[in-house]
């Protein structure tokens, strides 16, 4: 960190919006990801777009690189900061700007807990739909920068379906709009790449986000089957039927145990059990949730509790929501993997996972948003025996192999950011990547808004695959490559 | 500009050949214009150099859907058509309906990011597309995104190419995600007596539980038509529930049955799908719908114009097709900018002929100088010699 920047941010931000002694700093060490770990340079807390713009265009002048955060709980290190960086934790920027009900939408502050929207508009009947289990204090900016998603997406689609515009600090300093409530904004869509770019292209200060009128009907049950697959058969069941639900999550016998250690939701005692939520208006869903039940009873359900009440309902998700932590309650340490398979291969990839669960000696509990094949295997194990912090590293390596083998992704929504950014290169070839370095350049060609996250390996813009130039030989008229 | 039509158009068939193609014009300075079936051959803006014209119609085989999954993945020459052809068997289709109609190849449809009503519930193509396959200037071939629904690795470069006319890069292929086609359709055709009413009418509807599938309003002849598609039950009951709200707002309103919505729906489609005159892609806020309204009712009668409007109600995302006199069609465009100037609202000129196109700037400001070089940057970086259509980019700066 360059003193002279330090102090010109001493000169540019109030005294309370600059921390550098490493007591302050230490909170901002790493993100929910424990694992990964650096002190930052300096951390400022702006509470408004010009002073944002004013330290991003510091760094730039001064060429240093900077990173934003949200409220950190970010799972894949996206908000690692760096010792020769600036943080800019966006914590403070929380007001709800405005609400216009009759047209849906809502422009809020990147500081402004997801939850806090719905929160905020809840008494006239609207939400905002994406819901992560975190959503109580993650924040809408670091919603956009993951594009994340929650239990409800398999219907209602990620942050990128419902963010309707930004106003953002490009790492220049310069101030842009993208995007807004009206519809159909001229130019390139930037806006939509501008989403799920985890912090990597610009600092969001601003976002216009829809509202829904919450659903007239919501009917939720709870399904005990004698095996993953037989629960995996009843989902693939619904789908065949033409029924798209809110919701369907399953979990197995090691998760239900954790839960029910954790906050005695009363689960079945099954080996896996279904989640399955409609929403919409009450006719069809009344209509649709008997054939669901019929389902699930054809397929083998030992147990079939339809939640009678809000209380019922509220109960069930809290089994669900709570699986994460509720692992502490049977393992000492566990690791959280993200990824995704095609739904149809399903089977498979968990029968590999048992396989590897033998072989590893470590057990693997199975959480995961049955609908859209996004797993998140909870790898158990106990650091203090050695070696089995690193096995259970390759455990989740593993994991991510058999997604990808089965034509999959390497995170359905917890991000790449620092953690998984080695493994692009298994799922994109160098062409990929190139195509999205070239995005990279035309918003970072510095490379200093939060370099070293999402890409496998850091490359300057001056490095970018140039125009195809002839070969001497072919110009000569020697050779064609054609 | 040499005329497109008179040049040589290639067809390739194979995602390699469109890259060969590629290299070879950008090695040699020529300017590649793309294209499809042509549905939309007036949409965007003329190019201002053409030597290469590259149609991936025959670029068309083999689709492949995976039902258990409810994806499609097609080449960029395959059209909805075939597409929902594919899927019937299994009761799924890709929901979009676009202004050009189901001829329209999943190139083009991406490229122009063209929708329709049923845009209200399922989505813009930008919405649906989880991944794609596509050829750079460069003649390197690429992809973004994957064939799951759910994925976050990397940029979303699909989402990018939406809407980019063919200035970023080639689409050779693209996965959609899919929905259920549900089994059962009503249509509403409700008629307000004013304007004032069929904006309390629009706030009610939202302010309801209903969950039409598509919920548009159509001008001059003023009337909103709300569809409901899920089951039979359902679908009339929601179809009951809108009458009478329609009812309490002092609106008529007719339940259209199937058989009897088609050609409502297919004359609400032709109003607007027209290869002559001026069609316009207008964004306002949805309780300005009202005002849009009227002011096109006013600029045609000073006019003489003609001047029909269809959009979705409840997005606020309107097309207005205008024909006769190219100078007063100029005009109309102008005046319609600065009336919805103060309300956010923003017009772009998808097709038009040269006269007015000289008159009047195709598209509104795209944002201050900072998103305006951003956007060239991107361009720049896609396509450092500006071989894809050059000057044909949504925004006028590409
Ligand atoms: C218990 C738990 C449950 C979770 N459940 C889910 C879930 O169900 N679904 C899901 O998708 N995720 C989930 N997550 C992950 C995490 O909550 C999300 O990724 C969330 O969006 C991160 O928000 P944040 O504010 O904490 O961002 P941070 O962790 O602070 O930052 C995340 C990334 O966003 C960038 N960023 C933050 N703010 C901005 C900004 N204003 N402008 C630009 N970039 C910015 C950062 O640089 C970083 O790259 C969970 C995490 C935990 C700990």
């Amino acid at each position: 960190m360059p003193p002279v920047l330090l102090q010109a941010l001493s000169r540019t931000l109030p005294a309370d919006a600059l921390l550098s002694h490493p007591v302050d700093l230490l909170t901002y060490e790493s993100d929910a990801l424990v694992h990964l770990r650096a002190m930052p340079g300096a951390v400022v807390l702006p509470r408004s777009t010009a002073e944002v713009a004013a330290v991003v265009r510091l760094c730039h002048e001064h060429g240093v690189p900077f990173v934003a955060r949200g409220s950190g709980t970010g799972l894949s290190g996206g908000a690692l900061p760096r010792r020769d960086g600036v943080l800019v934790s966006l914590a403070r920027m929380t007001h709800i700007r405005h609400v216009d009900l009759d047209n849906q939408y809502a422009v809020v502050e990147p500081g402004v807990t997801n939850l806090e929207i719905t929160r905020r508009v809840a008494p006239f009947g609207f939400y905002y739909a994406p819901d992560p289990s975190s959503q109580s204090v993650c924040s809408i900016g670091g919603n956009v920068a993951e594009n994340s998603g929650g239990a409800h997406c398999l219907k209602y689609g990620f942050t990128v379906h419902h963010v309707l515009g930004v106003e953002a600090v490009l790492p220049t300093g310069d101030v842009i709009r993208l995007g807004g409530p009206t519809p159909d904004h001229p130019g390139l869509d930037l806006l939509g790449v501008l989403i799920g770019s985890e912090g990597t292209l610009a600092v969001v200060t601003e976002v216009t986000v829809r509202l829904l009128r919450r659903p007239e009907a919501v009917l939720t049950l709870l399904a005990g089957f004698p095996s993953i697959d037989a629960a995996g058969e009843a989902v693939s069941a619904i789908i065949a039927c033409g029924i798209v639900p809110a919701a369907v999550e399953m979990m197995d016998r090691l998760t239900i145990d954790a839960a029910e250690a954790a906050v005695h939701p009363n689960f079945p005692p099954s080996s896996a059990v279904l989640i399955v939520e409609l929403d919409g208006v009450e006719g069809e869903v009344r209509e649709l949730f008997s054939r669901v039940e019929g389902v699930c009873q054809r397929s083998g359900a030992e147990t079939v509790e339809v939640a009678r009440d809000n209380a019922a309902r509220d109960r069930i998700w809290k089994g669900r929501k709570a699986a994460f932590a509720a692992m502490g309650r049977v393992s000492p340490n566990y690791y959280v993997q993200d990824g995704v398979v095609p739904r149809t291969r399903l089977p498979e990839v968990l029968r590999r996972i048992r396989d590897l669960e033998q072989r590893s000696g470590l057990r693997i509990g199975n959480v995961f948003h049955a609908g859209d094949g996004n797993l998140h295997p909870l790898i158990c194990y106990d650091e203090s025996i050695p070696g089995q912090a690193e096995r259970a590293e390759w455990v989740a390596s593993e994991i991510l192999e058999y997604c990808l083998d089965a034509g999959g992704s390497l995170t359905g929504e917890h991000g790449v950011g620092a953690d998984k950014r080695a493994s692009m290169a298994k799922m994109f070839t160098t062409d990929d990547l190139d195509t999205m370095q070239r995005v990279r350049c035309a918003f970072d060609p510095r490379s200093l808004c939060n370099p070293g996250k999402v890409f496998p390996t850091p490359r300057l813009c001056g490095e970018v695959p140039g125009p195809y130039r002839a070969h001497p030989i072919e110009r000569a008229g020697l050779a064609e490559r054609f | 500009m040499p005329d497109a039509a008179t040049l040589q158009q290639v067809e390739p068939t194979a995602a390699s050949e469109v890259a060969d193609l590629l290299r070879r014009a950008d090695t040699q300075g020529q300017a590649v214009v793309v294209c499809g079936n042509r549905t939309k051959a007036r949409w965007g803006v003329p190019p201002q150099r053409a030597d290469v014209v590259l149609s991936l119609k025959r670029l068309n085989a083999p689709i492949e859907h995976s039902a258990g999954d409810l994806i499609v993945t097609a080449p960029a020459g395959a059209t909805l058509a075939d597409i929902n052809a594919l899927l019937a068997g299994e009761r799924q289709w890709l929901p979009l309906d676009p202004w050009a109609g189901d001829h329209c190849t999943v190139g083009g449809l991406i490229a122009t990011n063209d929708s329709g009503p049923r845009r209200h519930r399922y989505g813009a193509p930008r919405d649906l597309l989880i991944g794609v396959e596509f050829a750079l200037a460069n003649g390197c071939l690429a992809k973004g995104g994957g064939r799951v629904v759910k994925n976050v690795a990397g940029y979303d470069i699909g989402r990018l190419l939406c809407g980019s006319f063919g200035t970023l890069a080639v689409i050779t292929s693209a996965t959609f995600k899919l929905s259920p086609k549900p089994p059962a359709s009503r249509t509403v055709v409700v008629r307000t007596r004013s304007e004032a009413e069929a904006r309390a009418l629009l706030i009610a509807i939202t302010q309801s539980p209903l969950t039409p599938s598509a919920a548009e309003v159509a001008w001059p002849d003023t009337r909103c038509l709300l569809r409901f598609e899920t089951t039979v039950a359902a679908a009339e009951q929601q179809a009951a529930v809108l009458t009478r709200l329609a009812a309490h707002h002092g609106a008529t309103a007719e339940i259209l049955t199937e058989t009897e919505e088609k050609p409502c729906w297919e004359r609400h489609a032709t109003s607007v799908r027209r290869h002559a005159g001026t069609l316009l892609r207008v964004g306002v806020l949805p309780v300005d719908l009202p005002k849009l309204l009227t002011a096109l009712q006013s600029l045609a009668s000073e006019s003489g114009l003609r001047v029909v409007a269809i959009g979705r109600a409840l997005l606020g995302a309107v097309l207005v097709h205008v024909d006769g006199d190219h100078a007063q069609t100029a005009a109309l465009v102008g005046q319609l900018r600065t009336r919805l100037k103060s309300a956010n609202g923003h017009v772009s000129v998808l097709a038009t002929d040269p006269e007015v196109a000289h008159a009047t700037p195709r598209w509104d400001e795209v944002g201050n100088p900072a998103v305006q070089q951003l956007m060239r940057a991107v361009k720049a970086q896609f396509d450092p010699r500006g071989t894809l259509c050059p000057g044909g980019g949504p925004g006028g700066l590409t």
